[in-house]
């Protein structure tokens, strides 16, 4: 019995010591110029439907000729639209946090 | 990994416009981009970039999400296309409208009350809630 506890603490001790300072070094690492940009392992944050629902309502009521849905953290827009206008749309939605942006908009020159 | 370098251009412009908070994450096929910039020129440029690499932002891979932080007191000038920007009692299209700011104005950036909604007020005295897409700091 004492000797399978010697082995967890070994263990344990272990895991602590591998796991502890890589996460100190993904932190800091920002002069690193290739692919390890994902710096920041927590979970992207997904807005609810309700709040993407309201967020869209705000967003679009300058687009008359565009419809936006949302699906399961999914925004679909829909409808007519310059292409001058879409980035300032683009950039709206791409803000609510959803989790993603269907982009299905018919563009006019 | 390969969104990270479809996107490489954007993130690398990102690190050298000082974007701050930046958070470059993978998930389910998106690529989300996060962070805060210094002006309204610095996202617009990351906004270019991202319709080069993505014409007319069809892809549905990446979800570009960098504001513009204003501290208070910042001017901001409206961006409209060429309209008047609304300028409301609370955060919402659906609050009443108690000024208008015209398009080009430079007004002040009172507060940030969330991402969308900023609290302003002109020159003439007008106060009030504006949607921040309106809105680019001169910082």
């Amino acid at each position: 019995m004492k000797r399978v506890f010697i082995h967890l603490v070994l263990v344990a001790s272990l895991i602590s010591g591998m796991t502890l300072p890589s996460c100190k070094n993904k932190k800091t690492d920002t002069t690193n110029t290739t692919t390890m940009d994902t710096t920041n392992t927590a979970p992207v944050e997904i807005a609810t439907d309700d709040q993407l629902t309201n967020g869209v309502k705000d967003a679009t009521k300058d687009f008359p000729g565009v419809t936006a849905t949302v699906n399961n953290g999914e925004v679909t827009l829909t409808g007519n639209i310059k292409r001058d206008r879409l980035p300032t749309l683009m950039q709206s939605i791409q803000a609510l946090h959803p989790k993603k942006v269907n982009n299905n908009l018919t563009i006019e020159p | 990994m390969a969104l990270q370098q479809k996107y490489q251009e954007l993130i690398n412009a990102a690190k050298t416009s000082e974007v701050q908070n930046l958070q470059v994450r993978e998930q389910n096929n998106v690529l989300y981009i996060d962070g805060e910039a210094s002006s309204g020129a610095v996202k617009d440029n990351l906004w270019n970039i991202y319709n080069k690499i993505d014409p007319d932002f069809r892809a549905g891979d990446l979800v570009l999400n960098v504001n513009v932080k204003a501290a208070s007191g910042t001017k901001a000038k409206v961006v409209t296309k060429e309209s008047n920007l609304n300028i409301r009692k609370g955060p919402g299209t659906d609050q009443p409208i108690v000024g208008k700011a015209a398009h080009n104005e430079i007004v002040t950036v009172l507060n940030q009350t969330s991402q969308q909604w900023w609290l302003i007020k002109t020159d003439s005295g007008a106060e009030g809630y504006a949607y921040s897409q309106y809105l680019s700091p001169t910082a």
